[in-house]
């Protein structure tokens, strides 16, 4: 054996290993950093009326409640729509498709929509909805939100259908089972955890979301839930309050960034869960 | 008892050859399987008994690129032609698979899937077709009290015999077995042989085993493949005493393969 090598070799392994350690405190620092901040802030700012008063005029007194309502309500109909739509077509590539040309094309172009900056999908609504409709609206908001959402389902609905073993397909195909009921029965059920954590992480991505409403679903200080006019949002609510020199509503938004923090977390952790009961 | 009859030839494979892709897997292989008989398919691996076994439910379809050539006539009618009806085939071709494949529901529900496929009945009658079908399969006893839990939570034994259960159900003609034994200890083995035993009196039973003493112990029939051919085919008794082939003899009595 050659010691020198050996030393060599330790001593690199030694170096290797701090460089990454640092590298990764490093990373975890800022989110500490950021998590700690928002932490501070945002629960000092928490109080009841956050859910049971609309947003204030500059210098007065007041709570989210229009703004997490229209979040809901527009996050609420992106999921709807979009999930289906995103499930269907995810079942399409891995089910029936697989090999085919379209599914290569669906495919391709489903990862360039993943990917897509937000601020296109907002801008791409405002000029074959908002432009349409001649004013902003609710309605306008969830479709930028829905264009978000379908492309994480299909390809979250995707990889887990093809996660599921042939075997399965082959045992439900061989009991003289048309491949829609394998698909209804079995696979889909095999995979039910899978694509749920999908439909969930695409929420979590949707909640935080404040390009595609700038110009879809604008804002509304006052209650409103009427989807064909201008509503709020918390990402809207947060962008503009914290751009203003109030401070009222500087602690509003701290307090709307946590609240989006906190769903958005518990989401994942949520999605975590099933994705280990899957597996176990 | 009977008087003796004849053997009825239930399916009649003729010159058939199959291919994955471009390479050849089947070489014109011609074989009768016996009306309610046992038929093993033997011989080492690769030598394309299981392709056989998949192309009599036509299963391989569900793959890109894989077909069959020659006819496979079962009761006289060819199921390769391509105006056969692929799912009611497969209803009148069941198969249990190598390895057990339960499916993510309960264990009522794994057995109640295939038959609600072509059937409707009243509750009560089908929880007697299920309880007879788990009967059958040896399994009543270990999961009557527990049918509305996972077909999963069952030991790899248990899945094995509620896939038979499931296969048996749906009462079909035919039963493909493609190494039913090769996952399960030694106690579900000896039930499942018992099993093959017992349905051969109504059914028309394929067994692909790798395992020499369990295709004499449970088969009728005996087809020795080797490289895509079929190199023998007779009544087990002869295959496993005096076989013509010389290669069937060292393959028996283990000197390859």
């Amino acid at each position: 054996m050659n010691r020198r090598l050996y030393a060599k070799r330790k001593g690199f392994n030694a170096l290797f290993l701090t460089l990454s350690v640092l590298a990764a405190v490093f990373g975890l620092v800022w989110l500490a950093l950021i998590l700690g901040e928002l932490c501070y802030n945002g629960f000092s700012s928490l109080s009841v009326r956050l859910f049971t008063e609309m947003t204030p005029t500059s210098g007065a007194e007041g709570g989210l409640l229009n703004a997490i309502v229209g979040s809901l309500m527009m996050s609420a109909i992106a999921v709807a729509a979009g999930t289906p739509l995103g499930l269907m077509a995810g079942t399409y590539l891995a089910e029936y498709g697989r090999h085919t040309r379209l599914a290569f094309l669906v495919r391709f172009v489903n990862d360039i929509l993943l990917s897509a900056p937000s601020i296109v999908t907002g801008l791409f609504i405002y000029e074959i909805v908002v432009t349409k409709m001649g004013h902003f609206s609710g309605w306008a908001g969830a479709a930028a939100l829905t264009v978000i959402v379908i492309p994480v389902v299909v390809r979250t609905t995707e990889n887990m259908l093809l996660l599921v073993p042939n075997g399965l397909r082959e045992a439900a195909a061989a009991l003289g089972a048309p491949r829609s009921s394998v698909i209804r029965a079995v696979t889909w059920r095999a995979a039910r955890a899978g694509i749920l954590t999908g439909v969930l992480l695409a929420i979590a991505r949707i909640s935080g979301e404040t390009a595609p409403l700038l110009f879809t679903a604008l804002n509304n200080q006052f209650w409103s839930t009427n989807l064909n006019a201008p509503i709020a949002s918390l990402p809207y609510v947060i962008y503009y309050f914290a751009m203003s020199a109030d401070e009222g509503w500087h602690r509003l938004a701290w307090a709307g960034a946590l609240l989006i923090t906190a769903t958005v977390l518990s989401l994942s952790i949520i999605a975590r869960i099933l994705e280990s009961s899957k597996r176990s | 008892m009977d008087a003796p009859v004849q053997d009825k030839v239930k399916v009649d494979i003729r010159n058939l050859s199959f291919y994955y892709g471009t390479s050849q897997a089947l070489k014109s292989i011609t074989l009768p399987l016996l009306d309610r008989k046992v038929t093993a398919f033997i011989g080492p691996s690769g030598c394309g008994k299981s392709t056989l076994l998949r192309v009599m439910n036509r299963i391989y379809e569900l793959y890109p690129r894989q077909r069959a050539e020659g006819e496979v006539m079962l009761d006289g009618e060819n199921i390769l032609d391509s105006g056969q009806d692929i799912n009611l085939l497969r209803s009148r071709v069941g198969m249990v698979f190598q390895k057990p494949t339960p499916f993510p529901m309960t264990i009522y529900d794994n057995i109640a899937f295939g038959i609600k496929l072509y059937e409707r009945m009243p509750r009560s009658e089908l929880d007697g077709r299920i309880e007879v079908a788990l009967q059958r399969a040896a399994l009543w006893g270990e999961v009557k009290n527990k049918l509305r839990e996972s077909g999963l939570s069952l030991s790899g034994g248990q899945q094995q015999r509620l896939c038979i259960a499931r296969t048996v159900a749906t009462k079909p003609e035919i039963i493909l077995l493609d190494e039913p034994c090769s996952a399960p200890d030694p106690i579900s083995t000896a039930k499942i042989e018992e099993l093959i035993d017992e349905l051969s009196n109504e059914y028309t039973i394929v067994i692909v085993t790798h395992n020499m003493q369990q295709a004499s112990r449970t088969s009728d029939y005996t087809a020795f493949m080797y490289l895509g051919e079929l190199v023998e085919y007779g009544p087990t008794e002869k295959i496993f005493t005096a076989p013509d082939n010389k290669r069937t003899e060292q393959y028996i009595t283990g000197r390859f393969g």
